[in-house]
């Protein structure tokens, strides 16, 4: 039986909603079938005011175990690093997740704000936000970038905004079963399993993307988003075209550009009015390349590849 | 539009050009906020006034610069179709035209 402690901070919630989503496995398969005891959650837990903080007290002092350490959303320091704009249980967040942070086993960042203060860090940051280990780019976060749980481990992130449901729990799975050890992240403590391969791993445009012929238009079912309309999938890591949104689709294959949600500088260009679903280009040019690739050979891929496509790479060949 | 239509009018476009058209190939829109002001003044055009549209995007009938830019590397550009997929513009376009709303 491995206790799970899920809690929120600067948060909307919309990774707790992408966690009951979850299929395989789902959130109650992680009771039933994985031994999860699941403490406390914000939308699960039974326990209220001070029968709770008497929970929290007996996990930072040691008195029942914490195993697996859930956070969403970011740390909130406002204001002036005091963190009182957010308080839970009697006190301010930020010390909750300091305390619980020493005493558990596994934490893991669930969702863009716990891991790198997504949205609520974006200029000026007005709530002080951060993330547990990382502050967008940077090392360090809330914890220090030298922070280890007492498995050893750094911060496990699940980034996105939400993080898919299924990374959730599959993560949760395996930390729980012991094997957390076998868990290998990527320089952002990202999962490797899941962060490794790009959003457009698995796109259904593809071929569009390898023939240079672009969607101009939301909901165009021809054409590559890539190209003009803002859409991140060559550059963003995360497996939203291999694991399926509700086993269905993902945003590209439905005509909705990838936004980057599962990397640091999440979002964007710091949302800058015209930056938002628009490719940014310099004299005619993408400013951000495909992973791996550089301005000459890029331009003269698309010279070749746009003199090789065939005739249906400019049709809709999606037909009903 | 037809076949036919479209080489109509991929003809006239031509005409207008050979016969000395001045178009906007200056400024090159450096930046995405350029570039929408160029696609808001396109969009105040009708649909039907392709000389109004040649002149603000800046068409010319050759290649344009020291990298010889042109239609058939744009990404707006369908190959076979011969035609400028930009919503604002949707116009037929030859391969070795250029405007400068060019983008790869």
């Amino acid at each position: 039986m491995a206790n799970l402690l899920w809690l929120q901070g600067g948060a909307c919630s919309g990774n707790t909603m992408s966690f009951l989503n979850a299929e395989e496995p789902s959130a109650c398969d992680l009771v039933t079938d994985f031994g999860i005891n699941v403490l406390w959650h914000p939308s699960l837990g039974l326990e209220l005011g001070e029968n709770l903080q008497k929970m929290l007290k007996a996990l930072t002092a040691g008195t029942l175990a914490l195993d697996i350490f859930v956070f969403e959303g970011t740390v909130v320091n406002a204001p002036n690093g005091t963190g009182e704009w957010n308080r839970f249980a009697g006190r301010p967040m930020r010390d909750w997740v300091r305390d619980l942070s020493k005493v558990a086993n596994f934490v893991v960042a669930v969702g863009d704000c716990a891991t790198w203060g997504g949205i609520p860090a974006t200029a000026p940051n007005p709530s002080e936000s951060e993330g547990l280990q990382f502050l967008k780019r940077g090392h360090g976060g809330f914890l220090g970038k030298d922070f280890k749980s007492k498995a050893g481990l750094p911060v496990i992130n699940i980034p996105g905004c939400p993080a898919h449901p299924d990374w959730i729990t599959q993560i949760v799975v395996a930390v729980a079963t012991g094997r957390g050890g076998d868990l290998t992240l990527d320089e952002f403590q990202r999962p490797k399993t899941f962060f490794t391969s790009f959003t457009q791993t698995g796109c259904t445009r593809n071929m569009h993307f390898a023939y240079k012929v672009s969607a101009t238009e939301f909901g165009q079912r021809k054409g590559c988003l890539f190209y003009d309309l803002g859409c991140r999938g060559p550059m963003t890591h995360s497996p939203c075209n291999r694991i399926l949104w509700n086993r269905q689709s993902s945003k590209t294959r439905a005509g909705m550009p990838c936004m980057g949600c599962t990397e640091p500088e999440f979002p964007f260009f710091d949302l800058a009015p015209g930056t938002v679903f628009k490719t940014q280009t310099v004299m005619g040019v993408p400013k951000d390349m495909p992973s791996g690739v550089d301005k000459t050979g890029y331009i003269k891929l698309t010279a070749a590849a746009k003199a090789a496509s065939p005739r249906w790479a400019e049709e809709d060949i999606f037909v009903v | 539009m037809n076949s036919e239509q479209q080489h109509a009018l991929l003809r006239k476009m031509a005409q207008l050009m050979q016969g000395g058209l001045k178009t906007q190939t200056e400024p090159f829109p450096e930046t995405e906020k350029e570039f929408a002001a160029i696609l808001t003044e396109l969009r105040q055009l009708k649909a039907d006034d392709i000389e109004g549209k040649m002149v603000i995007s800046g068409f010319v009938d050759q290649p344009y610069g020291p990298d010889k830019q042109r239609c058939m590397e744009c990404m707006y550009y369908l190959v076979h179709r011969e035609w400028c997929d930009l919503p604002e513009l949707a116009v037929p376009v030859d391969a070795d035209w250029w405007c400068r709303l060019w983008r790869i």
